[in-house]
């Protein structure tokens, strides 16, 4: 009896949770009916939110996968001093608020001479477009690093040292071995940081602002929508980022092999 | 000609310590040690997959010690197959020939008579993960091969391999290198391995190489206590063997000894000397080995006694203490050895 009493309470909680979590995203969706949920995602507010969205979040996680794949392989492959606080460095990301991140981005483009060279060589990340991809690149980074690192840690570099005597230069082993074996590795971290890129909000508003039809991602249109007052469309940017979760969700667990998450 | 000459590497924990090696052209070449001696980091140092700290090597009376592994003309040969799973057994075997310039139809060509040779042409358009690990072995062999290399480093090739399959394969070694006369060194942690394929073998450990010699001479004259204790108190010989009457009749250094594992040709021999019973008289038994000899060496350990009796071959007997202070034996002792044919191992 005791030990079912037990069983029962824990099985209820979690049935109280699952129920919880489902009825969150439930409300959001039947808030308004779905003839007004289509014509607001048509809207051309929230169509370009979207188009912003899935441009920025592609460009920065090919910007996260150039960086990471190189950077990761150092942190697998070599043995050099310092790595322990250059990996520590390297995941401060992960753990920071994007918003603090957003505050650091600002900072280094809007008050550096750094900032002010690239801004006269017409790389303006203040408030634009790019800014929005650098944002996101910053915060995504961590992930994608943890992810291509463990996926190339699990790969045995004696593949790329056969291909290496039969005949490869070093670099030619990696692109002939190491690389097509981490290709779920890769899939996933770039699905994980697609889906990311495509929610990023704290820096987002940061670095690039929220500027109405400008600067405006999904997430930034929730934003702006519900303070002013227009709960519709607000619904309308959540609904699309409900649905991104739910196929990002899918194919990482899907791809993710090796490569885990946190 | 592989010259190594005072080669000093530092790698995390492992080091290696003033290495100097000479193999010879044609040369089968083991080294041997025990896990962590770093044997295989002066593979891979030789493979030029690390860059020494001190000291060079010359391939052919070429340095090689600056260049990268794709300039120096070796193959290696690992553990655990390194079969590249992005491909399937002929792209895998015929990888190499793509980067020395060969053409399509030339490669096809060397790829299946290579395949062939190791008897896995019917394997080619399989993918690795569905082969057994002599299969995986052989390809890998193949693969480092058929490039035609100046020196063919193997890492424990048959350590993964369950008994049966580890024996076909050393067979196997043996023939592709009287066939090709490929200067190899093989690195192993089994000295029976090493006694049954090396021309020459040198002992590592530590970093370092305390020995380099014919199996015999390390095996008879061990220079140190490390070597001695390595390769172990095991009986081994070579002989020459035929099949006769259902059991194999081993020529060795004048004492014809009878086994029941059937091999003829050259054989190793191998006997425990647990196996051997001793005895001041000549005994009466259905075991088909006896011998007589002369009581050469008497070594005290914690619990037994180790003996040496030489009868042509230095047999070495292990007693129990008290068997031993039993039967008052002393150094020139005649003594009589009787062993089965069921414990003389052919390897």
């Amino acid at each position: 009896m005791q030990r079912n009493g037990f069983k029962y309470a824990n099985l209820f909680l979690m049935f109280l949770l699952t129920l919880f979590i489902f009825s969150l995203i439930f409300q959001i969706i039947t808030h308004t009916d779905p003839v007004s949920l289509s014509t607001n995602i048509i809207s051309p507010e929230i169509q370009f939110a979207i188009r912003l969205s899935l441009l920025t979040s592609v460009i920065s996680t090919f910007m996260c996968i150039l960086v990471a794949v190189p950077v990761s392989y150092s942190l697998a492959r070599y043995d050099f001093h310092g790595k322990a606080i250059i990996n520590t460095v390297l995941d401060l990301p992960m753990a920071l608020p994007p918003i603090v991140a957003g505050l650091g981005l600002l900072l280094i483009f809007g008050t550096t001479s750094v900032g002010s060279f690239l801004a006269d060589a017409g790389l303006k990340f203040v408030f634009t477009v790019p800014g929005i991809i650098m944002a996101q690149f910053a915060v995504n980074i961590s992930l994608m690093l943890r992810i291509m690192r463990s996926t190339f840690e699990s790969i045995n570099p004696r593949y790329e040292h056969v291909a290496q005597t039969l005949g490869c230069t070093p670099f030619h082993a990696f692109i002939r071995t190491t690389l097509p074996l981490s290709k779920n590795g890769m899939i996933a971290g770039s699905v994980i940081t697609w889906s990311r890129g495509m929610g990023e909000f704290g820096a987002v508003l940061m670095l690039a602002g929220a500027t109405r039809m400008k600067t405006e991602t999904l997430p930034i249109a929730l934003y702006l929508n519900m303070s002013s007052g227009e709960l519709d469309l607000a619904i309308a940017a959540a609904t699309i980022l409900i649905l991104i979760s739910g196929i990002t969700l899918y194919l990482f667990e899907r791809k993710g092999g090796v490569a885990k998450l946190y | 000609m592989i010259e190594v000459s005072d080669l000093s590497i530092e790698l995390g924990e492992f080091e290696l310590e003033s290495i100097n090696l000479c193999v010879k052209e044609g040369e089968y070449f083991c080294i041997l040690g025990p896990t962590g001696s770093g044997k295989t980091i002066l593979l891979e140092s030789i493979a030029g997959i690390y860059k020494p700290d001190l000291g060079s090597i010359m391939i052919n009376n070429h340095d090689v010690t600056e260049l990268l592994p794709k300039d120096r003309n070796i193959s290696v040969v690992y553990q655990d197959f390194m079969l590249f799973p992005n491909m399937n057994i002929r792209d895998n075997i015929g990888f190499g020939l793509k980067y020395k310039g060969f053409e399509k139809l030339e490669i096809a060509d060397k790829v299946e008579r290579t395949a062939e040779l190791l008897g896995i042409a019917h394997l080619l358009d399989r993918h690795s993960s569905t082969l057994s690990g002599g299969e995986k072995q052989r390809t890998a062999i193949a693969r480092a091969i058929i490039t035609e290399p100046d020196l063919l480093l193997l890492d424990e090739p048959l350590s993964a391999l369950d008994s049966g399959t580890k024996s076909r394969l050393r067979q196997e070694l043996l023939r592709v290198h009287q066939l090709k006369k490929t200067t190899t060194i093989h690195v192993t942690h089994s000295f029976e391995e090493a006694f049954a394929l090396a021309d020459r073998i040198a002992i590592m450990h530590g970093g370092k190489i305390h020995q380099i010699g014919t199996p015999d001479e390390v095996f008879r004259k061990p220079n140190s206590a490390f070597v001695a204790d390595f390769v172990g108190v095991e009986n081994l010989f070579h002989g020459t063997s035929v099949i006769r009457d259902n059991l194999s009749e081993i020529w060795a250094n004048g004492l014809t000894i009878i086994s029941s594992t059937l091999k003829s040709g050259n054989v190793s021999v191998s006997i425990r000397p647990e196996d051997i019973l001793i005895s001041k008289d000549p005994i009466d038994s259905s075991a088909q080995n006896s011998f007589s000899g002369v009581l050469t060496e008497i070594t005290r350990m914690k619990s037994t006694v180790n003996l040496v009796i030489d009868s042509g071959i230095p047999f070495r007997v292990v007693l129990t203490k008290r068997a031993y202070d039993d039967m008052g034996l002393y150094v020139g002792s005649w003594v009589y050895l009787t062993f089965k044919a069921s414990a003389t191992h052919i390897i």
